[in-house]
């Protein structure tokens, strides 16, 4: 069998092309996480987040980061009525410790009223998919929260997020302790740390 | 909790890749048959069969031990690997070398008892917390390994450097390669144990601060470690990729500059001395400046390699000259530290700088892997891997192309060299177990 030539020069560049698609498979198989996750459109009619939360219309997209505090007064009520200790958010029940907080649970956002267990672990949040509570909207950085136990105590550290994270409508700059029942909000979302 | 569908997706997108995997080299051994040949022989082929089947076996090995493992390392691990055979058969043919005896056989049955040791290594550590507890043990057992080559009657020097150990007639073996993945477990362990008297104290002087003279110890230990490899084992690559390895886990560990400056400033202080007393640095030194001067480059042990390398990776071009069409066998070794020069003759800078991609996708996976990681030895020991095999490729390719003096290490993956394999195949293992230990399941998705 004789091979010409052409059918070389042909097979050669053929494998390059093999090769690189290869490389650039992989690469697409990876945009996630090289690019970030790819951002969910936010509804902007409150129509999602009030069959989710009858208690009050209020609406889930906030309009921007700026408005972030006060939209975390806006949640208190709301919060305050569900949360079984009554009272304030942020003043009630004292800190959240590894001994008194069970689960956490969304207040507001796309998926107000679900809540997950907490146990000894690192919470991590962000838009990753390796994050444990993905959050994925225009607001919120790849990794751009956890929660963590420190000291039998449950504190609330901000990951540099370029929105920012708000404990009780208050911006956290330092690792902060989190009261229970306390509202934290990241973007459209928020939760809290209850029994 | 509710399991989720990730982890089968993770094995399905893997076993696509790996089949494409497979199909590369399945047909850089074709490509070479018929560049070279002009026919096609099955033997190889066949070869090359039996260690795709090895690779889908981690594969499957992957899905019940390891669900949540990297999708990526494997596929990216496997081409590596055949496009080195391919190379290698390729040289045997210029060389008119053939059947069990020759240098790709070897190769491939290397490769497959380095996917075994993956598949061990795989099976028998869980979890990779386990290591953690053998830190001490892992590092007194990679400083023995460092100096195994150094035992009269069991070490064996081949050009010039004493890195080897024999087995008879059964061939050589490198252990610096598996001391490699010792010294990372140990510096991880050692690291986490010890970070904070050297991360916390200290004076500040111009903007960093630097550590306190009694914290001194390990860096100095390491240093005389790896200066000792340079003046006994007459082996520069191998010194540097310790202490490079140790130097990055200890920025990791403790977040400070001033490490990584003082490391720095050792070492190159410490070759600066060995070019000047040592001959055979001086030598490697002479070589790098002043390559193309035609005396150097006819001295005995002079620029020879080095610039007949420059001159194949010249002639490939963009494209190169095709699988088995070029003329890599005029370089010397061209299948183990010269294999870059070779790849790039018959590839081109399209094929040269493909390999790299997938180097820089290997290691970008091990960094992913330890960033994602919930506990700080995972975090380091990950890194310190990833790391180690981006230091030995900048090593030896930077040798090769004359961006840093040549220094004979192997090429992870590509080159000829069993106890290279074994080692790159082990810590590929051990970077899955990492990656599926640490991935993290999302509880929720809002």
């Amino acid at each position: 069998m004789n091979v010409s030539e052409l059918t070389l020069l042909v097979l050669r560049i053929g494998f390059l092309l093999l090769l690189w698609m290869f490389i650039f498979g992989i690469v697409y198989a990876l945009r996630s996480d090289l690019f970030g996750q790819r951002v969910r459109k936010m509804k902007t009619d409150a129509a999602a987040p009030a069959a989710a939360f009858p208690a009050s219309a209020v609406p889930a997209a906030v309009p921007g980061p700026v408005a972030a505090p006060a939209a975390a007064d806006a949640f208190t009520p709301p919060v305050a009525r569900a949360s079984p200790a009554g009272g304030n958010s942020g003043a009630d029940g004292g800190r959240a410790t590894a001994q008194n907080t069970t689960r956490l649970v969304i207040t507001s956002g796309p998926k107000a009223g679900t809540e997950f267990p907490l146990g000894a672990e690192t919470i991590t949040i962000g838009r990753s998919s390796d994050s444990s509570l993905v959050i994925r909207d225009d607001y919120t950085s790849t990794h751009h929260a956890r929660l963590m136990l420190w000291n039998d105590e449950w504190m609330l550290q901000d990951l540099d997020s370029t929105n920012g994270t708000f404990l009780a409508g208050s911006r956290v700059t330092v690792p902060t302790k989190i009261p229970l029942n306390a509202t934290v909000k990241i973007g459209a979302t928020s939760f809290e740390l209850r029994r | 909790m509710r399991r989720l569908r990730l982890p089968q997706k993770l094995r399905n997108l893997e076993l696509f890749l790996l089949l494409i995997a497979c199909f590369i080299n399945a047909s850089a051994v074709v490509l070479v048959q018929l560049g070279a040949l002009g026919e096609l022989d099955p033997t190889l082929v066949l070869l090359g069969a039996g260690l795709s089947a090895l690779v889908i076996t981690l594969h499957i090995v992957l899905r019940f031990v390891a669900r949540d493992a990297d999708p990526f390392i494997l596929p990216i691990a496997t081409v590596l690997n055949g496009i080195g055979i391919a190379m290698i058969y390729r040289i045997d043919i210029a060389d008119k070398q053939g059947g069990w005896e020759s240098a790709a056989v070897r190769q491939t049955v290397w490769s497959a008892l380095a996917i075994f040791s993956a598949i061990v290594v795989l099976l028998v550590i869980r979890n990779h917390r386990v290591l953690f507890r053998y830190t001490y043990i892992a590092g007194l057992v990679g400083v023995l390994l460092l100096f195994l080559p150094l035992v009269p009657g069991l070490g064996k020097e081949i050009s010039g450097a004493r890195v080897w150990i024999s087995f008879g007639n059964f061939g050589t073996f490198q252990p610096g390669e598996i001391a490699k993945i010792a010294l990372a477990v140990f510096f991880a362990g050692y690291l986490v144990r010890n970070r904070d008297s050297l991360s916390m104290v200290g004076k500040k002087f111009l903007g960093a601060r630097f550590p306190r003279f009694r914290d001194l110890g390990p860096i100095l230990i390491v240093w005389a470690l790896s200066m000792s490899v340079i003046i006994f084992q007459r082996d520069l690559g191998t010194a540097l990729l310790y202490f490079g390895l140790f130097l990055v886990m200890l920025y990791l560990a403790t977040g400070r500059l001033s490490w990584v400056i003082l490391g720095m400033g050792l070492f190159l202080g410490g070759a600066l001395l060995a070019s000047q007393t040592l001959d055979y640095v001086n030598g490697r030194f002479t070589n790098w400046l002043d390559a193309l001067n035609p005396d150097v480059y006819e001295a005995k042990g002079g620029s020879f390699q080095l610039v007949q390398g420059l001159f194949g990776l010249a002639k490939g071009g963009l494209l190169g000259t095709g699988w088995g069409q070029g003329r890599p066998e005029i370089t010397p070794v061209p299948q183990s530290d010269y294999i870059i020069a070779s790849l790039g003759e018959e590839l081109g800078l399209a094929g040269l700088f493909g390999i790299l991609a997938l180097y820089l996708l290997f290691v970008a996976r091990g960094f992913r892997i330890g960033f994602a990681g919930q506990d700080d030895f995972g975090k380091l020991l990950a890194v310190g891997l990833a790391f180690v095999v981006a230091l030995q490729c900048f090593i030896v390719i930077g040798g090769v192309t004359r961006v840093i003096p040549l220094t004979g290490l192997t090429t992870p993956f590509l080159a000829a060299g069993g106890s290279s394999l074994v080692a790159n195949w082990i810590i590929a293992a051990l970077l899955l177990r990492l990656s599926d230990t640490v991935r993290n399941q999302p509880r929720l998705v809002v």
